[in-house]
């Protein structure tokens, strides 16, 4: 039987996965622009790039299991998600080295 | 002959990276033509990508935390300012990007790919993002390691030291 529906799990980390890519890029040049931001992030961990890694992976999971319990991420169209997970890595990707080329 | 831990865990990093995309690319083939008979493989392939980028991050984070303030003091002193100052501060954010396409990767193949036209297009689409963005963070790995040695060259020519801060 063909099925052509994401599973409940891959629907809602799909969605998770596509905010914290978006999110990871702008909180790099958020602690790029803003010192006392990175400070702060640095006194955390003892490094800012750990802190971000950290956030990146909580968020992550911590978003996924949230859409997964709610259950909503399962009614998106499974081609609008695959479409939204590449738009924000190509958004994301694009947008550091854009933001690092320039500032 | 002189190999450093830092030789060895910057070795070791780039390794695993370099594991990780061609197991993304293994996926990928593997998924153009799932079926049940390839399943296994698939899943292999699948739980390789996110262990090997999970062990890149691990000891590129050691490296970079302990090891390459002092290339990076010797890189603002030399010509490729930008191996920093573009490239390393992109690459440090980029990779987050790949793994995080890699830790869902498990997750998006855990379904019937044979069967799941969405979820084959999505494994197919996630597997050729960490191809592509790993070879760009390969790249830019080429890139930085390079500028360390472009600015002693050019230090070595004009007979001025280099003042990096790593320990004698």
């Amino acid at each position: 039987m063909i099925d052509s529906r994401l599973g409940r799990s891959s629907s809602a980390f799909a969605l998770a996965a596509a905010i914290t890519i978006l999110f990871n890029t702008a909180l790099a040049c958020a602690k790029d622009a803003n010192q006392p931001l990175s400070r702060y992030m640095a006194s955390v961990t003892g490094h800012n790039w750990t802190t971000q890694g950290l956030v990146d992976l909580i968020l992550f999971f911590g978003l996924g299991l949230v859409f997964m319990k709610a259950g909503r991420a399962g009614n998106i169209d499974p081609w609008r998600l695959i479409s939204l997970v590449v738009a924000a890595v190509v958004v994301g990707s694009v947008g550091l080295v854009a933001w690092y080329a320039v500032f | 002959m002189n190999i450093t831990m830092s030789d060895v865990i910057l070795l070791g990093h780039a390794t695993f990276g370099i594991l990780a995309i061609l197991s993304a690319l293994w996926v990928f083939v593997e998924v153009l033509n799932a079926r049940e008979e390839n399943a296994s493989r698939i899943r292999t392939g699948v739980a390789v990508v996110p262990i090997s980028l999970c062990a890149a991050c691990a000891l590129g984070g050691y490296w970079y935390l302990h090891f390459y303030p002092a290339e990076k003091a010797i890189i603002l002193q030399g010509p490729w300012t930008f191996a920093h100052n573009l490239f390393m501060e992109t690459k440090e954010h980029l990779f987050f990007i790949t793994l995080i396409l890699a830790l869902y990767l498990p997750i998006a193949a855990a379904e019937k790919l044979y069967a799941n036209a969405s979820a084959r297009t999505m494994v197919l689409c996630v597997t050729l993002m960490i191809v592509i963005t790993g070879m760009a963070i390969e790249g830019a790995g080429a890139i930085i390691d390079h500028g360390p040695k472009v600015a002693l060259l050019q230090a070595h020519v004009k007979g001025a030291p280099v003042k990096g801060n790593r320990p004698e």
